[in-house]
């Protein structure tokens, strides 16, 4: 049996008798004369509306939130009273420096006021007129499978931790929850797109499926932030990018761009995330690099998952004559590099700059930049 | 870090064997030959647009997943070419009836055609001049337990979409749809009671021992019990009440709006036990016995001085004797209405009549005695 309440409210007469005594108008209203700190917030601009940030006032605000959580353990909101009895929700993550960024609010603002609707949002008619042929048809049937295959672990990871951050880290919360929906989102429409070819889906990818098995099992939430929202998100982000280049119809561009504004607020998310623990939790650097060094052994593994490589190339070239694999061949070098730089940029800019010189990964695509 | 890679990759000569060759024009192609069903998913309203019901196709769709999951334990897509060495993700919900509900997909599609964001949608301004001090101070307590409220209904599915299979794709969407819904109410009740020049209240310790015991549920079918239909229920009731007596449009929209979650939460709880029991029939007695025992926190939630107290004084509108009996006699009705209407989606869910059994028919006579 799980856990039980302290008290059997149902069998509990002086409980009871309170309630009668409230119902007949007899109130206790100690809540009402309880000393607090009064705070009116109001919007500081009137069109953004009332948003966390003009919430980020005295006790109530997150500025003034310590590092360490020692008093909260329960669901009591940020700054509410806390009288003796409230339940041990047990959180496992309490240091500030473990999960928040730099404009956290931001992100989850936009990601409130940016959702949209895969079902309505995109020209379904429009593309269901265009006929693909069989080759490109099946690239991109493919390529939508392994998307489709990708985004549900970015649900599954988010939600896996949000129990189990401290109630004080709901803005943390609140934005891991607009992610797995802009994730739930995703998954809908890559499959959706994909059973709208007319190819159906195809095939599943091991090598990735390893990949995300990793993002789930990492043990803290700094590490499964920094593999999925940086390095994964981030490597996809360039991917989607590359995506809406070579997509075959103006339809399919409108979703990728769509995808992109979700996904690199998620990758914002990450980067601030980490720039905030390398400012903030300095002894986890070594602790970064040594997830990192084992996420970059998986990105360098995907050379296995043909069934995302060569995909992409018969769409960079638009067909599989030799003349098109050739250009397909070109467009990928050229994502791959772009892929990695932007990769390497990102952490320099999160404050490790040292990731190069550290990197496997990144040795290997100089050797590959060298040898054209 | 608990999961590595099967190898180091970097020391692999065989991948730099396979990437040099494919990037030298040598493409494999054996994803190129899968054969899957060819089928086209087409819009049957295209006013509609393209909605999961138009995907539910032969073996992409809903209606084939079988009611126990064997053989998909990764993240393959529903319907894809499954391959050798794909890695299990550990999931431990792999029943289809303990998770599905026949109207789980338009569930869904509404959650996504109905958001709305607290910033822009509430009028705030409105309520920057309010002058009624009493009503603001119940307002900001009540405002401070429905974020409690929230924060547990947000935490309930996150809980379980870590731990059900991906191939119940569109019910693990709906539940990502209602932790987006329960933040939204965590922000919009934050910072309702954050306008209101009182700051937050107190927090209530019978509410959230209550709330712990919801949470905890062992078995998604009771959780979602327990926080679907039981705790949704209370919210529901709340939210219409704040409609009813709200004196801004701000206060009215932001109880209306709110209630259209919360509903939808409600119609999934209902639907869901409807057919867990439909093919699972004898778990109704455990259901019902699980219910027996976790009923009382109902009582726990809004017989709290904190919930029940401001419902009272912003039904009274004044501090006056006469008129909190007034308020008294509002949440009399209120608890008496609620507790019907639970029991009939009890009832509606296939639970049976529990009006003879459960410990709230008698609570709510007895308290409106």
């Amino acid at each position: 049996m799980s856990y039980l309440a302290t008290t059997d409210f149902a069998n509990d007469g002086a409980f009871l008798d309170g309630v009668a005594r409230r119902l007949r108008g007899d109130l206790d209203l100690s809540w009402l004369d309880e000393p607090r700190e009064r705070v009116r917030c109001r919007p500081q601009n009137e069109r953004r509306g009332l948003t966390l940030r003009d919430l980020d006032v005295g006790r109530y605000g997150w500025s003034a939130m310590p590092e360490l959580i020692r008093q909260n353990r329960s669901f009591a909101p940020r700054g509410a009273e806390q009288p003796d009895g409230l339940p041990d929700l047990q959180a496992d993550v309490n240091r500030k420096s473990e999960v928040w960024a730099y404009n956290l609010d931001g992100y989850y603002e936009e990601a409130m006021t940016r959702q949209w609707n895969a079902t309505t949002d995109i020209p379904w008619g429009e593309l269901l007129a265009t006929d693909l042929p069989e080759d490109i048809g099946k690239a991109y049937a493919q390529l939508l499978t392994f998307l489709s295959e990708v985004e549900m672990i970015a649900t599954d990871v988010p939600a896996k931790w949000l129990g189990r951050l401290n109630a004080d880290f709901f803005e943390v919360k609140n934005f891991i929850a607009s992610q797995a929906m802009d994730e739930a989102r995703h998954a809908e429409i890559f499959r959706k797109r994909a059973l709208s070819t007319g190819f159906g889906l195809m095939r599943a990818s091991s090598h990735n499926e390893h990949n995300l098995k990793f993002l789930r099992d990492a043990d803290s939430f700094a590490e499964a932030s920094l593999a999925l929202h940086l390095q994964a998100e981030g490597m996809v982000l360039t991917l989607f990018r590359f995506s809406e280049y070579v997509s075959p119809t103006e339809g399919d561009k409108k979703l990728f761009r769509l995808v992109m504004q979700d996904e690199a607020r998620h990758v914002g998310y990450g980067m601030q995330h980490l720039k905030w623990v390398v400012d903030h939790f300095p002894e986890r650097r070594e602790t970064v690099h040594r997830h990192l060094d084992e996420a970059e052994n998986f990105v360098f593994g995907a050379g296995y998952a043909t069934e995302v490589m060569e995909p992409f190339i018969i769409l960079a070239g638009k067909g599989t004559k030799k003349a098109n694999i050739d250009e397909g061949i070109r467009i990928q070098k050229m994502f791959q590099t772009k892929q990695g730089d932007e990769y390497f940029e990102r952490l320099a800019k999160c404050g490790l700059p040292e990731r190069r010189e550290r990197s496997r990964l990144w040795k290997m695509l100089e050797l590959a930049k060298e040898a054209g | 870090m608990a999961y590595y890679a099967e190898k180091d990759f970097f020391e692999d000569d065989r991948l730099v064997e396979l990437v040099t060759s494919i990037l030298a024009g040598n493409l494999t192609l054996e994803w190129f030959d899968v054969e899957t069903a060819r089928l086209q998913a087409r819009p049957a309203d295209p006013n509609r647009g393209l909605t999961y019901q138009d995907c539910n196709l032969g073996p992409y769709g809903y209606d084939a997943i079988p009611e126990l999951v064997r053989n998909r334990n990764s993240m393959a897509s529903r319907g894809s070419v499954l391959v050798p060495k794909l890695p299990d993700l550990g999931y431990t919900v792999n029943r289809k009836s303990d998770v599905w509900s026949d109207d789980v997909c338009a569930l869904y599609e509404e959650a996504k055609s109905r958001r709305w964001a607290p910033a822009v949608d509430i009028p705030w301004s409105e309520l920057l001049s309010a002058d009624d001090p009493l009503r603001e101070a119940a307002m900001a307590q009540l405002c401070t337990l429905l974020e409690e409220v929230a924060l547990v209904a947000m935490e309930a599915p996150a809980r379980w979409v870590f731990v059900i299979n991906q191939e119940f794709l569109e019910q693990k969407s709906f539940l990502c749809a209602q932790m987006l819904d329960e933040a939204r109410h965590v922000e919009a009740c934050r910072k309702r009671a954050l306008v209101s020049a009182r700051g937050l209240g107190r927090a209530s310790v019978p509410a959230e021992q209550a709330l712990k015991e919801l949470l905890s549920a062992e078995t998604y079918p009771e959780a979602s019990l327990a926080t679907n239909l039981l705790l949704g229920s209370i919210s529901l009731a709340m939210y219409q009440a704040l409609a009813a007596l709200a004196r801004t449009r701000a206060d009215r929209l932001l109880a209306t709006l709110s209630m259209q979650d919360v509903a939808r939460s409600v119609a999934y709880g209902v639907g869901h036990v409807r057919y867990h029991l439909r093919h699972q029939p004898a778990r109704a007695p455990m259901l019902n016995e699980y219910l027996d025992r976790t009923e009382h926190t109902m009582a726990g939630i809004v017989g709290s001085t904190e919930w029940l107290e401001p419902l009272i004084v912003l039904a009274a509108g004044s501090r006056e004797r006469a008129a909190l009996r007034r308020g008294g006699a509002f949440a009399r009705r209120w608890f008496t209405q609620t507790v019907a209407a639970y029991l009939e989606r009890c009832e509606a869910a296939g639970l049976g009549d529990r009006r003879q059994r459960s410990h709230l028919p008698g609570l709510a006579n007895r308290l409106s005695a």
